[in-house]
């Protein structure tokens, strides 16, 4: 029973870290990557591993995707001034 | 007399602390594993300081 | 380990949950991606604390009650700040939004009539409360129920 939920979520793993990497808009990006950060700490439980799961949660689910819009948006903002003052 | 001029007042954020630290002890004491002295100690005076800082952000956001 | 109901439970809501927040957050429109990503949570969440109860050890109730607290959180990050990709569009699912809550809300009561009462019960039922409760705060900030709030 044990093996078929590590393949299971070994699987969720592999597919989300694959679709966050295949995707193209760091915004859409962050939103998978915050998935996978989810699914990480889910996949330290079942390896037995709570401790390493509860930092990789707070770390994985807000931090980093919280850093990286705020960077997406700083972006974003100083390239829309740029294009307005040219 | 301008000190007692309001214990209305006074009484409701007396009343809203106690409210915060009574459900945030309970909260402490539900959440740790052994409950001894120690942790009671230590929950009351967290609760106490959580109530404060609560009461603080409740009165930071106002709704419109 | 022996056969284990818990842990099949947990395996089957995990594949199930994860499959489709997967394929709802890789694909689709901005709208459709955070609403996958706020159902995160109460696909996880849920299966965390039946893998507590699997393997016996209470303690790992914690990781269950850290996801419930920022599980929401997160999803407020992107609220905020993907205004852009959802102005015009309304994120709201409120069907799905209600099966997660109810699927939260069986796991907790049977996770609490599995186990003796005592202070674990409230621990779990305040877990429950905490991921229902942060789900709809979650989707109701989605659909921009919450445009009026402003620190002042």
């Amino acid at each position: 029973m044990s093996d078929a939920l590590t393949v299971v979520v070994l699987l969720l793993v592999a597919g989300s870290a694959t679709a966050t990497v295949a995707q193209r808009d760091p915004a859409r990006q962050a939103l998978v990557l915050s998935f996978l950060g989810v699914l990480l700490a889910a996949l330290f439980t079942v390896f037995q591993a709570p401790d390493v799961g509860l930092s990789q949660l707070a770390v994985g689910s807000v931090l980093t995707p919280l850093l990286i819009m705020l960077s997406v948006r700083k972006v974003r903002r100083r390239a829309r001034s740029e294009e307005g003052t040219e | 007399m301008t000190r007692r001029a309001a214990p209305r007042a006074v009484l409701l954020a007396a009343g809203e602390l106690l409210a915060w630290w009574v459900v945030l002890a309970l909260l402490w004491l539900v959440l740790i594993s052994t409950v001894d002295t120690l942790e009671r100690i230590v929950g009351a005076s967290c609760a106490a300081v959580g109530a404060v800082l609560a009461r603080a952000g409740r009165r930071a956001v106002t709704w419109r | 380990m022996a056969v284990n109901g818990w842990i099949l439970a947990a395996t089957i809501e995990l594949g199930g949950g994860g499959a489709a927040a997967l394929w709802g957050v890789a694909t689709g429109p901005p709208a459709r991606r955070v609403i996958a990503q706020n159902m995160t949570t109460s696909a996880v969440c849920p299966a965390l604390l039946l893998l507590a109860q699997g393997y016996g050890r209470p303690s790992y109730v914690d990781l269950a009650l850290l996801l419930a607290l920022l599980g929401p959180v997160g999803t407020l990050v992107f609220a905020r700040l993907l205004g852009d990709d959802l102005a015009g569009q309304q994120p709201s699912a409120w069907a799905l939004t209600w099966t997660a809550a109810g699927l939260g809300a069986a796991v907790v009561l049977a996770l609490c009539v599995a186990g003796s009462p005592g202070r674990a019960t409230v621990k779990l039922l305040v877990i429950g409360a905490l991921l229902i409760s942060g789900n709809l705060v979650a989707s109701r900030a989605l659909a921009g129920g919450f445009r009026g709030v402003r620190g002042g």
